[in-house]
């Protein structure tokens, strides 16, 4: 009984996806269930169409743009959570870098298109790695306070009682140690920056779609199988990057 | 050697401030503005900010607007429900297998989470579509004449959601069922407990904690869900986020539209506080006891 549902649960799960897959390499414009012969006229097609190039670019930009930015910060930020004095208004912080966990995409999106707006930051590239900066901080920031807290403290103070700066403690020691955990925070905000729909959609202006954007506009008026050649694509792409976490110990850090 | 020691203390501080900053002005910031925008009177020139008013929340009462509120709450109930009811049996299954048959199993079902929720959306409307891969399979069959309606309705976004908060109930489950010491199974079972009985009277009371804890996230996110019941329930089944999305994307009114996201933000905050609660309370009588 139990085998029995969990197959079908797994069959529900993946079906989705499957049949996106499927779909990409049908030669006809509908879903055929024989599969009877294999095509890439929809991924030619997809490369063809100036719209999903240009929104792809723009993704990987902005998703490089604001992971750095996010990644960056969120080292320095996690280390003060860490090493600094403990008083009241750290952890206060800390549930600030983490609260977009808990804000609604929706309600976050909204904010910033009024406040974008007002400000005349709408349909600007700033404005939307703002906006993304926000929404994987919290990620970014987990990530890498996982890895720092392995750093013993002792070899900071060595470091330190042998001379070396503030400074160069974090950038010889403290970075090195957790470069692995760094590069795992910097891809999974790259990775969920890359995916985010809910915010994006709000903030983007008519010349900044991203690719999510892009496809959602796209099947409101018009399903056909190029978004599958699109979106099989970008499952390659997320599985890939979620393999290379795994192996970065990434994975293991957001399932805590 | 004394401002020496001060800064040295004070310097990991500083390292927080540049995060900081950006939270505070792209995220306190526009979240701060949009209350204040909910309280001013909207004009087709822009919000007037000369006065304040209660109107744009005294708008929400509007059977519109109350209805779609109610409607996404109930869609959002019933979809935690399912969830909850599918992964007791999936969460037991995994438990019961090899650690690497699990860790390859979870990843499965963890797929989903880190698909696209739009490519998740378009391989649901290939499935569920009047010319979806169900609705043919059928009519070849002969069991059906006219299509079936399974989207662009309620029907569409409970499929679409279950599918794509699962994890969110699914993992705690997991986690708890795995920390279950499997003597006091055996325990009941030599005590004559049926295996019914056991999953009611010891496995279910046990791990209801992590149930609870997930099933109060599967809500949340289910109440604020976008892309998903957009593009599977689409404008006939609207839910609050749609709705929202449509008044400040094309209505333009940001003051109503300011009111709408702050009603969405307390309807999620509200069941996440609730699980907080009773977490806390379980753990106080935990103590007495």
């Amino acid at each position: 009984m139990l085998l029995i549902l969990n197959i079908a649960m797994l069959v529900f799960m993946l079906a989705p996806i499957v049949v996106v897959i499927w779909m990409s390499f049908t030669p006809g414009a509908v879903f055929a269930l024989p599969f009877s012969e294999f095509s890439l006229r929809w991924y030619e097609a997809s490369f063809a169409y100036p719209g999903f190039l240009n929104a792809f670019i723009l993704s990987v930009q902005l998703g490089f743009v604001s992971a750095l930015i996010s990644a960056i910060l969120s080292l320095l930020a996690a280390y003060a959570l860490l090493r600094g004095r403990r008083v009241r208004g750290l952890e206060l912080a800390e549930g600030l870098f983490l609260s977009p966990l808990i804000v609604p995409a929706v309600v976050f999106g909204i904010a910033m298109l009024q406040f974008m707006n007002l400000f005349g930051l709408y349909n600007t590239f700033f404005g939307l790695v703002m906006a993304h900066v926000v929404v994987i901080t919290p990620f970014a920031i987990r990530t890498i306070q996982s890895s720092l807290s392995a750093v013993p403290i002792e070899v900071e103070w060595a470091a330190e009682n042998l001379g070396a700066t503030r400074a160069s403690v974090l950038w010889r020691i403290v970075l090195p140690v957790c470069s692995r955990g760094i590069l795992a925070a910097f891809l999974l905000a790259f990775l969920i920056s890359f995916s985010e729909v809910t915010v994006t959609i709000f903030v983007t202006g008519p010349s900044y779609q991203t690719l999510p954007v892009r496809i959602y506009n796209y099947l409101t008026d018009q399903v056909d199988p190029t978004v599958a050649a699109i979106s099989t694509m970008l499952i390659v792409l997320s599985i890939a990057l979620v393999l290379v976490l795994d192996r970065l110990g990434g994975l293991v850090n957001i399932r805590k | 050697m004394a401002a020496d020691a001060q800064a040295r203390r004070l310097g990991p501080l500083a390292l927080l401030v540049p995060l900081l900053l950006i939270m505070l002005g792209f995220y306190v910031w526009p979240l701060i503005q949009t209350v204040i925008n909910s309280f001013h009177p909207y004009e087709l020139s822009g919000i007037d900010f000369s006065r304040w008013t209660l109107e744009n929340y005294a708008r929400l009462a509007d059977p519109f607007y109350l209805d779609t509120f109610l409607r996404t709450a109930r869609i959002s109930v019933m979809i935690t429900l399912i969830t909850c009811v599918l992964a007791y049996p999936v969460a037991i299954f995994i438990t019961g297998l090899s650690k690497r048959a699990q860790a390859l199993l979870l990843l499965v079902y963890m797929a989903p989470w880190l698909v696209n929720v739009v490519v998740k959306a378009f391989g649901w409307s290939l499935i569920l579509s009047g010319n979806g891969v169900i609705n043919r399979a059928l009519r070849e069959l002969g069991l059906i004449g006219a299509p079936l309606q399974l989207m662009f309705n309620e029907t569409g976004i409970i499929i679409g959601l279950v599918q794509g908060h699962f994890l969110f109930v699914l993992l705690p489950l997991w986690a708890a069922l795995s920390a279950l010491d499997p003597r006091l199974k055996w325990a009941a079972e030599n005590l004559g407990a049926s295996r019914a009985q056991v999953f009611l009277r010891v496995t279910l009371p046990i791990t209801l904690p992590a149930l609870l804890a997930g099933a109060f996230i599967n809500f949340t996110m289910n109440m604020a869900a976008f892309a998903t019941p957009a593009l599977l329930g689409g404008s006939r089944a609207r839910v609050i986020s749609f709705v929202a999305y449509e008044v400040n994307l094309i209505e333009l009114n940001w003051p109503f539209g300011g009111a709408l996201a702050m009603a969405l933000l307390i309807a999620t905050l509200i069941p996440i506080w609730l699980s907080r609660r009773l977490a806390t309370m379980r753990q106080a009588k935990l103590r007495e006891a």
